[in-house]
């Protein structure tokens, strides 16, 4: 049953991915510009016809588009994912050294977000009516209408630019060792601004599923026969769970899109900066190679929740049979 | 056993109940009997101190000469625990539904008295066996189960704690005649074998003449006509009595 369920899930998540790299294919070639002119850079002005002929030849670029996919999906499937355009480095080498940086950002905002709004969450959400109750909801709004880079810019100016303390961009000293403690110390400033920007409405929400199943029936049954006040709050937290991990799985996808200017703004050397930069440059292949590696964290992340409420959800497990 | 004295009760400024009072003897069934949104149940859950937000209750309602609308949380989740019983309408929705049978059963009944798993297994059973439950329903989820099934759940508990008082809120709405019938049969088993005091809230007149030896009337809030069922059966005095007597045939 759970072979089956992984199995099938995992088809899922390939037809995804293909999905993705198809639409995205079409849409950068749909797109305003040529890619022969961009690969000539600046000086795309002196580009004479024959010679813009002769680079669209060197590169397929004269092929059919749903040639050019095709091929590009044969060699991706080969594990080569091509050249970058711009720095003639093969872009698997690109991705893998963005890749950590963005799971870094990602695991320890994640990670923030979570235990911080689940810890909130629970307190407010048992405790109906408190002052904590009813100022997390006030907190909730405030902070999750924050713009996320106006809040980087203003964390900018008062850190960096006023106190010092902290380096405004970047992933690490220049010509620093690089070790993990320095990463830290840029890592602060635009996991803040994720993390603050995000947990109220995680924690909000938590709590209003908590409120809503501390009204169900079954409590008031199992408070009425002398259950202890312990085994109901636990049933309550299992059961309140279900649309929070829910709610997470639908947020990641946007989460990765928001992370693009939050990486941006703090020049924060991962894929989602990564992506702009490709993006303006037109690097095809270096773009292809972002959008399919951010899409299948997209999907594992989606594949690890679905997961959870499967193990956790006897509902999900059994079929919903009623 | 249980004196109620001008219970009142108001949710969101509105009275449900107003000024009721009734007994309910020791070792006897006592039915209230009323149409819906009498305020019957609310009368359950003002006793019970399980209220919804919002409202309030007054007046005094004495279990062995303890107020329970005055007494502490903590007194109060140790009667719940101990002497009193309450079985609920809505048996589907009663339970935990991503939680065992097993775990819940043993809950409700066994970790009330004090019983360790193993010995709330040998006893559970027996009394599952004898209602005609199979144990493998313990392994399984409360929404595998049928209606029927689960109230019959709810009355293995009470069967297991033995409770002084069992309170059954129109326990039997949810079940098809049959099972009615058999319900029925259980709650006078109970009332003659063990002596158990039942406190029964119904809309059904065919229940009471069967099993209640005293019967409560509520209409619109308010308590009309308090008595034996023979008696009031016999002689009606509140018009609305008579009204709801003369419905039945």
């Amino acid at each position: 049953m759970t072979v089956k369920w992984i199995g099938k899930r995992m088809m899922m998540g390939v037809v995804v991915l293909l999905v993705v790299s198809f639409l995205s294919f079409f849409i950068m070639h749909a797109a305003p510009g040529d890619p022969a002119t961009a690969f000539y850079g600046g000086n795309a002005q002196t580009l004479n016809a024959a010679e813009k002929e002769r680079i669209s030849r060197v590169f397929s670029l004269d092929r059919p588009i749903t040639a050019q996919y095709g091929s590009w999906l044969v060699e991706t499937l080969k594990g080569n994912l091509g050249i970058s355009y711009k720095e003639g480095r093969p872009v698997i080498t690109i991705l893998r050294e963005r890749l950590p940086n963005t799971l870094l950002l990602f695991g320890v905002t994640m990670f923030f977000i979570i235990v911080g709004s689940v810890w909130l969450g629970t307190i407010a959400g048992m405790k109906a009516g408190s002052i904590l109750d009813k100022g997390l909801s006030i907190l909730s709004i405030a902070t999750s209408s924050i713009p996320a880079f106006w809040l980087g810019i203003l964390f900018i100016s008062f850190f960096a630019v006023k106190l010092g303390v902290l380096p405004s961009s970047g992933t690490g000293e220049i010509g620093g060792e690089g070790g993990f403690w320095d990463k830290l110390r840029y890592l602060i400033l635009p996991a803040t601004v994720i993390i603050f920007t995000h947990v109220g409405i995680f924690a909000r929400f938590l709590q209003e599923n908590i409120k809503d199943e501390s009204r169900k029936y079954y409590v008031t049954v199992a408070r009425a026969n002398g259950v202890t006040e312990r085994e109901i709050r636990k049933g309550i937290l299992h059961n309140a769970s279900f649309p929070y991990l829910n709610y997470i799985g639908m947020t990641i996808p946007s989460f990765f899109g928001g992370s693009i200017i939050v990486e941006s703004l703090f020049s924060w050397n991962g894929l989602g900066q990564l992506t702009i930069k490709s993006v303006v440059t037109k690097d095809f292949p270096l773009l292809m190679g972002s959008i399919l590696l951010i899409g299948m964290l997209v999907v594992i992340s989606l594949f690890i929740i679905d997961f959870l409420m499967y193990s956790l959800n006897p509902k999900l497990r059994k079929g919903g049979v009623q | 056993m249980l004196k109620v004295n001008q219970l009142s009760i108001e949710i969101n400024g509105k009275r449900i109940v107003d000024g009721s009072s009734f007994f309910v003897p020791r070792g006897r069934i006592t039915s209230i009997i009323g149409e819906s949104g009498s305020g019957k149940s609310m009368t359950i859950s003002a006793l019970l101190n399980i209220l919804p937000a919002g409202s309030k209750a007054a007046g005094q309602a004495f279990f062995d000469n303890k107020d329970l609308l005055a007494i502490s949380n903590k007194e109060m989740s140790a009667i719940r625990g101990s002497q009193i019983f309450t079985v609920f309408q809505d048996a589907l929705n009663s339970f935990n539904p991503s939680v065992k049978m097993g775990k819940q059963l043993y809950e409700f009944s066994g970790r009330r008295i004090r019983h360790s798993v193993a010995e709330f297994h040998l006893k559970m059973d027996d009394i599952l066996n004898d209602l005609g439950l199979s144990k493998a329903i313990m392994e399984q989820y409360p929404f595998e189960l049928s209606g029927g099934m689960l109230q019959r759940c709810m009355i293995a508990c009470a069967l297991y704690v033995r409770p002084r008082l069992l309170i059954a809120d129109e326990p039997t709405s949810a079940l098809d005649t049959l099972l009615q019938k058999e319900f029925i049969e259980l709650l006078k088993g109970l009332n003659e074998k063990q002596g158990t005091t039942i406190l029964l809230i119904t809309h059904d007149l065919d229940i009471v003449a069967e099993v209640a030896d005293k019967m409560v009337i509520m209409h619109k809030g308010k308590v009309v006509e308090v008595g034996n069922v023979a008696e009031v059966f016999e002689r009606p005095k509140n018009a609305y009595t008579k009204r709801l007597l003369e419905s039945r045939f």
